[in-house]
């Protein structure tokens, strides 16, 4: 089974391996929101409304996960989930980030390619070699948007993650977006990380917006 | 936690007592579990006496809800008390799952 962070870097690259925008420019943001789900998922950490606890300090063996889970059982502070989304997305996830994407290119899902442009500059990217985890990923999304069942958490956690991101759109055809709608809108409140995760992205892309519109005055 | 566990006119009233969190929620889901396995797919989950509930448990209600409506019945939600309803109305799943104020309302709608 892949990761948050996984699934979510795989739904990011485009179809030439490049990283899409994401809403705000907030991949880091995304990133810890995914690794919190992971360690939420592994019951090694535990949240509310109110707070964010860790539960139990023992590593997961993936050192994506247990640099963080350290950091967190050993900091003594208390925060609620957004403190330690911001707080990991400023300290972490550029590890994450590679770690993800080393593991994909080790199952075999992706390649790396270093690329010119200009003659001068290098660009890598992440094109796909096996696509069918990522249309694997969609499809669970499709059918969980499109049905009125009950969802299963883990791709309530990932739905979350993706509107976070303003990847919907990608997946689905205007019309479908516009009839799965209130079922997004649903969804989006019912993991608690994926709640935090776009209420801190919202808050990014306002204070962009807000930023951009003063510098044009 | 404790949980309680009565079958009434074919409902499982399953009743936490207690706190739900990342440390007793997989009792709960086992509880739900090993009742769906054994064919009992109505349940009602009767919080009167659940005094917290964490997303470690609302994840817990989500798969055991799942189950539920998998094998052809559904689960039920009644009784919370303000703080865990609090919780439950913010995360949206009281928009999900059906939900009655007391254990006689639910039971009376044949949950």
């Amino acid at each position: 089974m892949l990761t948050f962070a996984e699934e979510i870097l795989l739904l990011m690259l485009d179809d030439d391996g490049a990283f899409l925008p994401i809403r705000g420019g907030a991949v880091e943001y995304i990133l810890a929101g995914a690794v919190l789900m992971d360690l939420a998922f592994a019951n090694r950490i535990d949240t509310d409304p109110e707070q964010l606890v860790s539960l139990d300090s023992t590593p997961t063996g993936n050192p994506m996960f247990d640099q963080a889970l350290a950091y967190i059982a050993n900091s003594g502070e208390t925060k609620n989930t957004k403190g330690w989304i911001e707080t990991l997305a400023g300290q972490e996830t550029t590890g994450i980030r590679q770690q993800a994407l080393a593991s994909l290119i080790e199952r075999g899902i992706l390649e790396s390619q270093d690329k010119k442009f200009l003659w001068v500059f290098r660009s890598r990217r992440y094109p796909t070699i096996d696509g069918r985890v990522e249309r694997e990923v969609k499809l669970r999304i499709e059918d969980v948007l499109l049905s009125d069942d009950i969802p299963d958490p883990r791709d309530v956690a990932l739905i979350c993650l993706v509107d976070a991101c303003g990847f919907l759109g990608d997946i689905f055809a205007a019309r479908e977006l516009e009839r799965s709608g209130p079922r997004i809108e649903q969804l989006r409140k019912m993991d608690l990380i994926g709640r935090e995760v776009g209420s801190v992205i919202a808050e990014i892309e306002q204070a962009v917006m807000t930023a951009m519109a003063l510098a044009q005055r | 936690m404790k949980i309680e566990e009565q079958t009434i006119d074919s409902v499982v009233v399953v009743a936490p007592d207690g706190r739900v969190d990342g440390s007793t929620a997989p009792d709960l889901e086992k509880c739900i579990s090993a009742i769906v396995e054994r064919g009992d797919t109505r349940v009602l989950l009767d919080c009167s006496k659940m005094d917290y509930i964490s997303s470690a448990g609302l994840r817990v209600v989500l798969v055991g809800a799942k189950k539920c409506q998998q094998g052809g019945g559904k689960l039920t939600v009644c009784a919370l008390r303000a703080t865990c309803k609090a919780v439950m109305e913010v995360s949206g799943f009281l928009t999900m799952l059906d939900y009655y104020d007391t254990r006689a309302a639910a039971l009376a709608a044949g949950s």
